[in-house]
Order: structure tokens, then C-alpha cells, then sequence
């Protein structure tokens, strides 16, 4: 703040807030004055609440920044070569690829940043033109503010500048020249990213306008929560795309520490070409930014203030005058946070405290520059870049290197993308993934232009025409619709070519798209969701075919999955989204296997549950929004989705119920939405995506949510149009916990079950394999709700044969589901899990209290049962240690009461032998604890008495020798204890099975082979 | 019944609010308290409901006057309980009394002094028996009840109001006993042990100034969670604690705590009078004892299985099954008590054969390894002193002081 402060009375007025500032700066361009009252207070003040909030949301985005780093270091290079603004640029996109693979893991948004930083750089470097131009001799500082200012900005000028910008694919070309991209990177994946994120920018760019436009419009009545959250949620993926952003604007600051001079050129060329480019795109959006500027603004850092609704050009406009506003003002504050933080990383090698430093002094600037929200995400952003810079230094050599990969991760996310949306994403994609792809992409693209001329014709599907027009709804500028227009012409007309299919995926498209379009614009906007969705279908189709699903065939797909797959996968898989994932494997990509087709549904919707667990928050939020804001375009929109995604559906849930039931459901949520918005909004990384095909898998999803607002109860849920009814008709079938709501097609129904019961009882496997499929049975019975005796009787099983094995964390399990089940009234074997329980109670918990109660809890009847009086007798033997008893009581046990005696054995033996050896004087025949001990009761019951005597004496022997017992051999050749010597020395060795973390049934090859008898 | 007319419903309500603001104008406390206790079910309170659900509109009545609209977040629940109350409809009684309470607790961190301790006893004693009503209610429409708990928490939150420093702290061990009674009526007594720590390791107020039957209460259920860990001496003292100090006219309470007490000192081989279990109707506990002074082991199974129940729901049970081994020691002692009659010299070496025979008497059928194993546990026990010679099985008595007494001391373990 200091900082800001001190130059904000240098540049212009002597406003303590950067804001303020940047207003100021602004006001040069002649949108000053509004920005500064509307900012300067609460901005401010939320603040630090952000920062704090966004780091441990946002940590991803600091392997982000390691990854930014290796790239960031390449852009240096470039610049030195270069020296021009134009490499640092591409540098920068490049960046935004790379780092969307990252946050894979973490945020899937990143991969959309890819996009969206190609369209923030050009308008940055429009930005840096006229920014430089009056920072010029402290231009390598003002770059860094720069960046960080572009950072929080991009986010905004993504939105509506996409649209703005539309003339930027323009800008694009004249600033970035595609060969200046290529050869500046050297990679041909960059120059792809480059390619490709131009165009998703402009698609996303159109996308993300009608988000806008309908969170404002919905903003005016209830939309306070709902905004407020939505606009967060946006905000975060502008975050991250911030974040990118820092890292292009550090990109840019590297070359810029390295060389004053050649900063000073890089930024007078981009003063010369993209002056006038900056000139002309701003005018528009300033026209409409001043007025529209400042309630925006308001809305986003006060929930509650949202009701100031612009139309979705105006906001376009805002945000366009936010970046110009922005972009001086960041330049102004930043000088001198900047000077500072380039130092540091430079000098220090430590990502982190430097990241630390660097936010401190960047991130107050950056934050009150912008949106709360916003402000958030850059500090954390910025730190990031930051970081990257220090590590650019460091890492120049290798950072070639690490951006291949990462270009290649970015081509994905837009890839996927472009694969939801038409075919020219597929190819695209696969280009990304395999250079032999490329072509595809550059065709397509071609033949988008020519798509535009189609689309008008309205030969297309409804879906096509629907899709159409929310694109060009979404256009709040003419630029942006111009250029949405002519995307999508492209995408249908490559569709079209492609075949039939697409046309299909159009329909499914329209409604994943809309996610997927908002995703893709999101993602160059907003890219978390987007990004995080391709991320995990690539991992979670695998392993969970793999896991659950048929395994065998599974596993041969993750074989056959390579590269390639991956791309056929992906366009598979969005196909199979939309519910016509056959036709569209098969036909446009001809390398999913049958077997792929077969697993789709599942892959879909685990894919989906995964992916929405973390995206779905935002996605919900934001469907929720635009529902509840009833914008005619954001419900139509949905409308029109539902519609065709219905219509395309072919086989499923067209019927008007499961439409019913997936409307109230999604009514639900939005009535919920605003709380969790409120409540949530930080959260939600961690929620579900809510795809409309997704609506089940969100709906427990949603519950969950209920449940973190604390609004809801669990009780308003739907749970009975939740429960499944099973049409699975295997018998067999693994476990695997589920993510995700469960698929009727992988459930079995009651019959099925019954018969799997009986598969398991007579199989001759391991226990391994029984616990596998009871569990997978247990599941079916619990998705389906099925509590009868069939519960009884599988769970009964499942105990019977965990105890057998000693594996007790299932046995509990099973205990205390049965111990409902039978409080339920339910028949079974009551008296035998009775006596399990008691048995499980003095054994392990030691608890007198618990003891008591469940001694108490047991009727008079339960008290005649022959094993509940066993166990019984056993406790009083424990409890008094009387080992003669407890060994007899061992060989007599009914049931399997000994397999939970074992449990204690070990500890009643030892006990045993220190009362004798400080009881007995002088000596204890050994034969005599073996006999007392249960040694003799060994293995060997149909042999000869005397054989196992002898045995069960040398075990004793052993035993007594592993419990350091003195042992000697009297006259008559007998083993004896030495009971005297022996009191001092025994101990209770460590089990040779303990394992580190203290479960030895966890250690798998013991319990191999235990189990594998 | 009749109905009051509206002036009359209008005059009771407005008569109620008069007096809870002048009983915190003038800080009357027993007035205040007496306004809350629903349980007592005073003639007053239960007009004052009828009132309330004849007049319906008692909020508007509040929110007249600034008077008692400063307190509307407490009086408005505080009707509507006492309105669910009157109609039995205690699930509804136990919400609203619970939003009183919190509204209640907000006021009262507002004042400096403590003044309104004994109305904040009587809305922690109200909420804890209105609860526990609840959930009978609940119980019985078969719905999972959950009050009691939900009014532990209520409680807990309390006992952090007044567990601080200040003069407030000692209202801290009346909502601890409350906390207490819940917990062990819900069976989840570990949750006291957060309680206890903070009750004994505050340094800053020493326990002895706590009210006496606070003190009483405190040392008795504490005691009891001591009888449950089978820490013996600990309990022993707790419970003494609880009985020197309890009011000896409040026989129920007396009575209470030696229920716990006597196992206790039974284990510790201190045997009561016949009188003190006739006078405080302890009979249960007859037989043991004189099994403990018979060494009579059937007697003890008996008695053990006669009042098993009784003994488990107390949870005395274990205690009392261990003190078999204390009856088994006398019957050794006797055993060799006779034997020294009869043979002086030999007295020390007590054949295994004879305890048999003995058991047998006592229709307990015990083969020779059984009763061998416990011969070595009551030496291992150091019930007895000695030790065992296997070969020819015999016991082996010292010479001096075979059977140690056990003189307060628990039993090894």
C-alpha cells in the first residue's frame, strides 16, 4: 500500500488507494473520475479477507508457477531475441498452456487460461503500448506492474474483451504474428496453442460475455447471493487466469530485469504497432465502460449491491475500460512493488519467500485495483509470477523443455474444448497431442470461415440453431458476435463435414457446451472448469473403467490408450456426454474400441462426478444463476440445452418424469444456490461440476453442499428419486467405491444379488476376492435401499468370512450395519453376532462401560443362547484371568467365537505366564503350559493324540522362547519353566508382523498369504 | 377450564413483563428465577400460559413498550415455550425455550457481576428436564431423540460463558453437574473429561469455593466415572468426598452415592455394617458382603446373578464380580485355619485336593488345573502369600502373614 500510495502521488492525485491510482492513471484516458469513489472504500477493505481465503484455494497455482517459471524463462530468451513485446506475448500464451496442465491436478481452469492469455496479451500488449509510453523510463517496472495488472484485469478483459477483441484475433495477427509466435517459441505445440487459444478466446470471449450479461441482469432482484457468488466463482477462474497472466506480464518483467534497454524497446515497438490497434479496440469499450464501469465494479466487491444490472455490452464495455484503466493504473502502482520483487527473485532462489515478499508488495497494488474477488487471485497470482521470475532465471536452460509439455497439455484443454463443441476442437486436440494431428487443426480452421456462410443457410439440426443462437446472444459486442459467429460457423461447418455425428454431438454439445462453451470461454475466462473437466476425464475414464468396471477390458483400453487414444478418447467421451457417444466413436473417431463404447456411459459418469465434484460448485452456481435470474438468453439458453441435449438423447431419460425430476432437482439448487454462493464460494474447488447430464451425480453432490451451508437438511433431498433400481445383470462384479451417483445399468437388482450371494458363499477364492464382491454387493444393496433379510444375510457372510481372516475393520463394519438391521426387526442370526459383539467388546476396547452396557443390553433369552453364554464365559475367564478357563472355553467355542478369541490369545498366554512364573516355585513343567495354554489344540486334529502333544509342545517351547522364558531340562528329561528366572525375563516381544502403521492386516503380502488359502 | 377474559390475559402477560424487567432492573435473582422455572409448575406460570395462548398476540405486547422491547429476543421465545409447554407440545417447549436460553446467555455475558447465576441455574436445570421430556416425546413418536444432546451442547456453551475468570465462575460447577447428569443419561460420559479438566486444572479458583452441593454433586458423578475406570482409591476418595459432605438429610443423595461407594470400599476390603445397608435400603449388597466374610463363593454368584441387572445398570458389576477374589482368599484363609487346628506343623502346605474338595461343597465343580490356575492368580495377586509347587500340588504358605490384607489397598493387578 505504501508503495501504491507513494505513486499514486507521483503519477497523479494523492489517493492512499490504488485505486484510486489506477483511476487516476485511468483519468488520463479520461475514465478516471468514476473509477475512484466506487472503488477506493470496500475494495480496500475486503482485501486481506481475500488474500487469505484465495492462497489456500489457489495453492495450486503455485506449482503453476514453478511451471510458468520454465516457460517464463523461455519468454526471456525470446525477448533478448526477439525484443519485441509480441515474443513475450506468445511466451506468455504458451505459459497459460503449460500452466493449465499443472493445475490439472488442482484447477482445471488453467488450461483454459491458455486462451484466455492469448486475448489478454493482446490486449496487454495494447495496454503495455500506451502504458509504457508514460512510464518509459522506469519501464522495466511499470512491465511488472504490468503484468500484475493484467493479471486481475485479463480476467475481466477476458470476459468482455474476448468480445472487444474479437477485433484482438485481429490484433492477434497484427501484433502477434502467428510466424512471430512460432519462431519466437520454437515450438510448433506453441504455435498451435497459440492458433488455437486465439480461437477459443474468441469463442470463449463470446461465451463468457453472456455469462456476464446474465449474472448482471440476474443480479437485480435476488441475485445479491447468487451474484455475489457467481461473480466470485468467475472470478476465481479469472484468477487463474490472472495468474497466467502474471506470468505473461512476468514473462515480460524477466526480460525487462534483464535488460532495461531492450525493455525499453520491446515496449516502444509495441507502442508503435499497437498504439493505434489499442486505440481502436478501446474506444468502443471505453464509450460504454465509464458508465457501466463503476456499478459493476460495485456489484462484484459488495454481493449486496449487485441490483446495478448493465446489459451485457455495457459490462463488456466496463470490463474493456477496466483493462485500460486498469493497465495504467497497474502500471503506476506497480513500478515500485515491482522494482522490489524483481530484486528479490532474482537474488533468492526460494520460490516461496520471494512469493511471499512479492505479494506483499505487489499484491496490495493489484487487489485494490480491481475486484475484491479479484484482488484475491492476483495476490496470490502474483506471487506465482513472481516466483516464476526468479526461477526463469535460474531455469532458462530448462525451460524449453518443460513447455513442450506443457503446450502439449494446453492443446488438450482446448482440445477438449473444441471437441465439445465441434469437430474443429477435436482436431485441434488431437494435433496437440500428435504432431500428425496438427493439419487437422489449421483445416479446420479453415474451413470455419467458410462454416459462417452454413450456419446462416439454418440447414443445421435445432441443436445447431440453438447453439447458434446462445453464441450470438452471449455477443454483447458486434465485434464478438461477429467473431462468435464466425467460430461457430466454423465449428458447425467442420461438424458437417465431419459427418452426421456432429450434428448429434451438436445437440448433445448445446448442452455440455454450454458448460463447455462457458467452460471454454471460462476457461479462457474462467478456466477452472473447463480445464479440470478434460483433465479428469483423461484420468478418471481409465482408472475407474479399470477399477470397477470389467477390469480385463479396462485394462486393455489404458494399454491401448495412447496418445492417440487419448485424443479419440476425448472426442469419444464428449460424444458419450451427450448421450451419443457411440455413434460419434465410432464415426468421427474411429479409435475407440467397441470396448470403449461399452464403458462410456460409466466413464461419462464417473468422469462427469468427478469432475464436477470440484467444478460443479461454479458450474451449479452460475447454471443456478442464470436460472434464477430468468434472463430470457441464460433461461432459454438452459431451456433450449435441456431440449436438445433430450432430443439427442436417444436411448435415455427422455421420458417427461425423469425431466420433472431433473427440473426440481435443479429448482432445488437454486434455491439453495445463494446461500452456498455465499457460504460455498471459496469452497468450491472442492464441489461438483452440475452438467446438466449430470444432474443425478450433482444432486448428492448438492446435498453435500446443503449440508456445508448448513441450510439445508439432509431431509429435503429427494433421496427416494435418488435410490436406483438396478438393471445390472452380472452376477459378478468388483467394488468400487463410489464418486459418483450410481448408474442403474452397473446395479444389480434384488434377484441378481441373491444369486451373487450364493456365487460367493460356494466360492472356492480368497477371501481377497469374496470381500471384493460382497462389498460390490453391499453397495448395490445400499444404492437400491434394499433392507431385508437379504441385507441380513450378506452382511451376516461378510462378517462370518472377515472374521475368519481376522480382518477385523470389515467385521466392524458388518457389526454395526447388522446392529441396525436387527434393531430394525429384520431376522437373522441374532444370538451369534450377540455373542460377536460381546466378544469384540472385552477383546478390544477394553471398556468397561461399553462392556457394561452391552452385558446389560442382552435379554434374558439372549442370556440362554449357547454362544452369547460362551461369550459370556469367556469375559468372566478375561476378566479374571483365569487362562485354564479361557483355553477351554477356546476349544469349545461355537461359531466362530474362537476366531475373535484369537485376538487375545497372544495377551491371555503372556498374562498366564507371568502368574505362573511368580506363582510357581521352582519349576513348571512345559507340557503342562502347553497343555493349559492351548498349545496342544493345534493344527493337527486328526493325528495321533501323542503326535500332537508333542507338537503342541514344541510350539509352547517356541513360544515360551520368544517370551524369553528360562527353560531347562530336568532329570527326567523333561522340559521345565524356570519359574523363578523366568519371572524377570519375560517380556512380550514386538509382533514380527507390526508394520509401520500399526495395522499388520494392512501389510498386503501377510495378509496374501493368510488370505490365500 | 375457564377462560381468563382478554383484559385479564392482557393483564397477567403484561404483569409477567413487568416483573422480568424489574427483576433485572433491580437484579432480583430469586424472582428472576422463579419467571423461568417452568418445572415448578407454579400456579403463576401456568395462568400466565393460559394467558398467553388465549391472548395469542403477547409479541405485540412486548414490542409496545421500549420497556420490554429491549428484551423481546428473550421474552418472545420464552412465551412461545411456555405456550408449547401449557399444550404438551414439549418438542416445540424445548426449541423455543433453547432460543431463550441463548438469547438469555447473551444478556447475561453482558453483565459485569453474577448476579443471575441462580436464574441461569434455573434455565440450565429447565432446559436439561425440558429436554429430557422432549425426547421421551419424541421417543414415543418414534422419532431419534436428540434434545438432550442438542441441550448438552446448549450447556456446554454455558459453562464456557462462566468458566472464565471473574465472580461468573462459580455458577461453573452447577452447569458442570448439569453437563454430567446429561452426559451419563446419554451414555456419553467421555465427554466429561474436557469438563473436569477445566474445573481441575484452573489454578485460578480453588475448588473449595465452589457451593458445597455443587461440590457434592461434582465429587459424585466424578467418583462414579472413577468406579468405571476401576480406579479404586480415586474413586474411594471422591465418593467419601461426596458422602462427608453431602446434606445427611438428603437420604436419596446419601444413598445414591454409597451405592457406588460400598463396592468401592468392598474391593478395597473395607466391609460395611449391616446396619448402614438396612438404613439406606442397600440390601442388594447384603449377600456379597457376606460372602466376602464367608468366603462363600456360591453366595457371591448368587447374589451377583439375583441383582445382575441392577448391578450392570449401575454399573458396578464388574467391581463387584472381582471380588471373587477376595472370596476365594477367605476360603483359602479358612482352610488353612482349620488345617492349623488340626495339624499345626503342616499348616503352610495346603494341598490343592482340599480347596477342591471345599469348592465342592459349595456345589462350585472345579477341576484341579482350574482351581490350580486360581491359586496362582491369588499368589500372583499377592492375595496370598506363597507359591505353588506344581509337581506335587501344594500350596506353599508363608510362614508369615499368608493372607495380606488389604487394608484400603486395591487389589494388584
Amino acid at each position: 500500500m505504501m508503495n501504491q500510495a507513494t505513486n499514486t502521488q507521483t503519477l497523479a492525485s494523492v489517493d492512499p488507494n490504488a485505486v484510486e491510482n489506477r483511476y487516476v492513471v485511468n483519468a488520463n484516458q479520461g475514465q478516471t473520475s468514476l473509477y475512484v469513489p466506487s472503488t477506493t472504500g470496500s475494495e480496500a477493505a475486503s482485501w486481506n479477507m481475500y488474500r487469505v481465503e484465495n492462497h489456500p484455494a489457489e495453492s495450486g497455482s503455485f506449482s503453476n508457477s514453478t511451471y510458468h517459471h520454465v516457460q517464463h524463462s523461455e519468454p526471456s530468451s525470446r525477448t533478448v531475441q526477439d525484443g519485441s513485446n509480441a515474443t513475450s506475448l506468445a511466451t506468455s500464451s504458451s505459459l497459460g498452456a503449460a500452466n493449465t496442465q499443472p493445475d490439472y491436478g488442482g484447477y482445471t481452469s488453467y488450461s483454459n487460461s491458455a486462451g484466455t492469455y492469448s486475448h489478454g496479451s493482446a490486449g496487454y500488449q495494447g495496454y503495455y503500448s500506451g502504458y509504457q509510453q508514460q512510464p518509459n523510463p522506469s519501464y522495466s517496472q511499470p512491465v511488472g506492474a504490468y503484468q500484475n495488472t493484467g493479471a486481475p484485469y485479463q480476467p475481466i478483459s477476458s470476459f468482455q474483451n474476448t468480445g472487444s477483441y474479437a477485433g484482438p484475433t485481429s490484433y492477434s495477427s497484427t501484433y502477434y504474428n502467428p510466424g512471430d509466435y512460432q519462431t519466437a517459441g520454437g515450438y510448433p505445440s506453441s504455435s498451435y496453442t497459440h492458433q488455437t487459444t486465439t480461437w477459443n478466446g474468441s469463442n470463449y470471449a463470446n461465451y463468457t460475455t453472456q455469462q456476464y450479461s446474465n449474472y448482471t441482469q440476474d443480479s437485480s432482484g435476488a441475485y445479491a447471493a447468487g451474484n455475489a457468488g457467481a461473480n466470485s466463482l468467475h472470478y476465481q477462474q479469472h484468477y487463474k487466469q490472472w495468474a497466467d497472466y502474471y506470468n505473461q506480464t512476468e514473462v515480460s518483467c524477466a526480460p525487462g530485469t534483464e535488460n532495461l534497454s531492450v525493455v525499453s524497446t520491446s515496449t516502444q515497438l509495441p507502442q508503435v504497432s499497437q498504439v493505434p490497434g489499442v486505440s481502436g479496440g478501446y474506444p468502443t469499450s471505453n464509450s460504454q465502460a465509464p458508465t457501466t464501469f463503476a456499478p459493476p465494479w460495485r456489484p462484484e466487491s459488495s454481493s449486496s449491491q449487485t441490483p446495478l444490472l448493465q446489459p451485457g455490452a455495457t459490462v463488456t464495455g466496463a470490463y474493456d475500460s477496466y483493462r485500460t484503466h486498469g493497465a495504467p493504473s497497474f502500471q503506476n502502482q506497480h513500478p515500485s512493488p515491482v522494482q522490489p520483487h524483481f530484486v528479490k527473485p532474482l537474488e533468492s532462489k526460494s520460490s516461496y519467500g520471494n512469493f511471499q515478499e512479492q505479494q506483499k508488495t505487489a499484491c496490495p497494488q493489484l487487489p485494490n485495483l480491481q475486484y475484491p474477488v479479484a484482488q484475491q487471485a492476483p495476490q496470490n497470482y502474483q506471487p506465482p509470477t513472481q516466483t516464476v521470475q526468479s526461477l526463469e532465471t535460474q531455469r532458462v536452460s530448462k525451460l524449453q523443455i518443460q513447455t513442450n509439455p506443457r503446450i502439449a497439455s494446453n492443446l488438450p484443454l482446448g482440445l477438449p474444448k473444441l471437441d465439445k463443441e465441434g469437430p474443429n476442437n477435436n482436431a485441434i486436440a488431437k494435433p496437440a497431442y500428435i504432431s500428425v494431428s496438427l493439419p487437422k487443426s489449421s483445416e479446420k480452421v479453415l474451413s470455419n470461415d467458410a462454416a459462417d456462410t452454413v450456419l446462416k443457410a439454418g440447414v443445421f439440426p435445432k441443436s445447431l440453431k440453438s447453439y447458434v443462437q446462445r453464441a450470438l446472444a452471449l455477443c454483447k459486442d458486434e465485434k464478438q458476435s461477429a467473431a462468435c459467429q464466425e467460430i461457430m460457423k466454423e465449428i458447425i461447418t467442420k461438424a458437417t463435414s465431419d459427418g452426421t455425428i456432429h450434428t448429434r454431438d451438436w445437440d448433445a454439445e448445446p448442452l455440455f457446451p454450454i458448460p463447455n462453451t462457458d467452460m471454454t470461454d471460462k476457461n479462457n475466462s474462467q478456466n477452472p472448469t473447463p480445464v479440470s473437466l478434460f483433465s479428469k476425464y483423461k484420468k478418471s475414464p481409465t482408472r475407474r473403467t479399470k477399477s470397477r468396471w470389467e477390469p480385463l477390458e479396462e485394462k486393455s483400453v489404458d494399454k491401448l490408450g495412447s496418445l492417440n487414444n487419448y485424443a479419440a478418447k476425448y472426442s469419444s467421451r464428449v460424444p458419450l456426454d451427450e448421450k451419443d457417444r457411440k455413434p460419434i466413436g465410432a464415426s468421427s473417431e474411429g479409435k475407440t474400441d467397441v470396448m470403449k463404447k461399452i464403458r462410456f456411459p460409466q466413464m461419462e459418469q464417473k468422469s462427469a462426478s468427478k469432475t464436477i465434484q470440484r467444478q460443479a460448485k461454479r458450474q451449479r452456481l452460475a447454471d443456478a444463476s442464470a436460472a434464477d435470474n430468468g434472463d430470457a438468453s441464460s433461461d432459454s439458453d438452459k431451456e433450449q440445452n435441456l431440449t436438445a441435449y433430450y432430443s439427442g438423447a436417444i436411448a435415455l431419460a427422455n421420458t417427461p418424469e425423469e425431466r420433472k425430476r431433473r427440473e426440481n432437482r435443479s429448482k432445488r439448487f437454486e434455491k439453495v444456490q445463494g446461500n452456498r454462493a455465499e457460504s460455498n464460494h471459496f469452497k468450491a474447488k472442492n464441489a461438483g461440476t452440475g452438467n446438466l447430464y449430470a444432474r443425478r451425480t450433482t444432486a448428492l453432490v448438492l446435498s453435500k453442499s446443503f449440508e456445508d451451508g448448513g441450510n439445508r437438511a439432509v431431509e429435503d433431498i429427494d433421496w427416494d428419486a435418488l435410490t436406483v433400481r438396478g438393471t445390472c445383470q452380472e452376477i459378478e462384479k468388483r467394488y468400487l467405491r463410489l464418486t459418483s451417483a450410481p448408474d442403474p445399468s452397473t446395479v444389480r437388482p434384488e434377484e441378481v444379488l441373491e444369486k451373487a450371494l450364493l456365487m460367493v458363499q460356494n466360492s472356492q477364492k480368497n477371501y481377497l476376492y469374496k470381500c471384493d464382491q460382497l462389498k460390490s454387493i453391499r453397495q448395490d444393496l445400499t444404492v437400491q435401499r434394499i433392507r431385508n433379510h437379504l441385507t441380513v444375510k450378506v452382511y451376516e457372510a461378510h462378517a462370518r468370512f472377515a472374521l475368519e481372516v481376522g480382518d477385523l475393520p470389515e467385521y466392524n463394519q458388518c457389526q454395526s450395519q447388522l446392529k441396525i438391521l436387527y434393531a430394525e426387526g429384520i431376522k437373522g442370526c441374532h444370538m451369534e453376532f450377540a455373542a460377536y459383539n460381546l466378544l469384540c467388546v472385552i477383546m478390544h476396547s477394553n471398556n468397561n462401560r461399553d462392556l457394561l452396557s452391552s452385558m446389560s443390553r442382552l435379554s434374558a433369552e439372549a442370556k440362554k443362547d449357547q454362544a452369547v453364554q460362551h461369550a459370556l464365559a469367556v469375559r468372566a475367564a478375561v476378566t479374571s484371568g483365569n487362562y485354564v478357563l479361557f483355553f477351554r472355553l477356546y476349544k469349545t467355542a461355537p461359531n466362530l467365537n474362537s476366531c475373535l478369541m484369537d485376538l487375545y490369545v497372544e495377551k491371555m498366554r503372556y498374562k498366564a505366564v507371568s502368574c505362573m512364573s511368580r506363582s510357581y516355585r521352582p519349576q513348571v513343567p512345559v507340557s503342562y503350559i502347553a497343555q493349559v495354554l492351548g498349545f496342544s489344540n493345534g493344527v493337527l486334529t486328526n493325528e495321533g493324540s501323542d503326535e500332537k502333544e508333542s507338537d503342541g509342545l514344541e510350539d509352547c517351547v517356541d513360544w515360551l522362547k520368544a517370551h524369553g522364558a528360562c527353560l531347562v531340562v530336568d532329570s527326567n528329561g523333561e522340559m521345565q519353566l524356570d519359574a523363578k528366572a523366568s519371572s524377570s525375563t519375560i517380556y512380550m516381544p514386538d509382533p514380527e508382523d507390526a508394520v509401520a502403521h500399526g495395522d499388520s492386516s494392512l501389510a498386503v503380502n501377510d495378509f496374501l498369504t493368510r488370505t490365500s488359502s | 377450564m375457564a377462560y381468563p377474559s382478554m383484559g385479564e390475559a392482557h393483564r397477567r402477560i403484561t404483569d409477567y413483563l413487568n416483573k422480568f424487567c424489574d427483576a433485572v432492573s433491580y437484579q432480583d435473582v430469586a424472582s428472576l428465577a422463579q419467571l423461568f422455572s417452568f418445572s415448578s409448575n407454579s400456579p403463576s406460570l401456568l395462568s400466565l400460559a393460559d394467558a398467553l395462548n388465549f391472548f395469542q398476540d403477547a409479541n405485540r405486547l412486548i414490542k409496545q413498550s421500549d420497556k420490554f422491547s429491549q428484551f423481546g429476543e428473550i421474552l418472545a421465545p420464552l412465551f412461545r415455550s411456555l405456550q408449547s409447554y401449557r399444550l404438551g407440545n414439549l418438542v416445540e417447549a424445548y426449541h423455543a425455550f433453547e432460543k431463550f436460553a441463548n438469547a438469555f446467555i447473551q444478556e447475561f455475558r453482558n453483565w459485569e457481576s453474577a448476579w443471575a447465576l441462580e436464574a441461569l441455574y434455573a434455565i440450565a436445570y429447565e432446559i436439561r428436564v425440558l429436554a429430557e421430556r422432549a425426547d421421551r416425546e419424541l421417543s414415543s413418536n418414534g422419532k431419534s431423540p436428540e434434545k438432550l444432546k442438542g441441550a448438552g451442547s446448549f450447556l456446554m456453551k454455558v459453562f464456557g460463558v462462566l468458566a472464565g475468570k471473574g465472580p461468573k465462575r462459580v455458577g461453573a460447577l452447577y452447569v458442570t453437574c448439569q453437563l454430567f447428569k446429561i452426559y451419563f443419561k446419554l451414555g456419553t460420559v467421555h465427554l466429561c473429561r474436557s469438563v473436569i479438566r477445566s474445573i481441575e486444572t484452573a489454578r485460578i479458583f480453588d475448588f473449595e469455593e465452589f457451593p458445597r452441593r455443587d461440590k457434592v454433586t461434582y465429587m459424585y458423578y466424578t467418583g462414579r466415572l472413577e468406579v468405571f475406570n476401576e480406579n479404586f482409591p480415586a474413586a474411594d476418595h471422591k465418593l467419601s468426598y461426596a458422602l462427608t459432605h453431602c446434606n445427611p438429610l438428603r437420604e436419596a443423595n446419601i444413598r445414591m452415592i454409597l451405592k457406588y461407594l460400598i463396592p468401592v470400599k468392598l474391593s478395597l476390603g473395607i466391609l460395611p455394617k449391616t446396619c448402614l445397608l438396612e438404613k439406606y435400603n442397600l440390601l442388594e449388597y447384603n449377600d456379597v458382603v457376606k460372602a466376602l466374610k464367608r468366603g462363600d463363593l456360591r453366595l457371591l454368584r448368587h447374589a451377583l446373578q439375583e441383582h445382575e441387572d441392577q448391578f450392570l445398570r449401575s454399573g458396578v458389576y464388574l467391581v463387584l464380580e472381582k471380588l471373587e477374589l477376595q472370596v476365594y482368599q477367605r476360603l483359602v484363609k479358612k482352610i488353612y485355619f482349620i488345617q492349623k487346628q488340626k495339624d499345626p506343623s503342616k499348616a503352610h502346605q495346603l494341598k490343592l485336593e482340599v480347596i477342591v474338595k471345599a469348592l465342592k461343597w459349595l456345589e462350585m465343580d472345579m477341576d484341579l488345573d482350574e482351581v490350580e490356575c486360581i491359586m496362582t492368580i491369588l499368589i500372583y495377586k499377592n492375595l496370598v502369600k506363597g507359591y505353588f509347587a506344581h509337581k506335587s500340588k501344594v500350596v506353599v504358605l508363608s510362614k508369615q502373614d499368608p493372607f495380606p490384607k488389604l487394608n484400603g489397598k486395591p487389589v494388584n493387578s
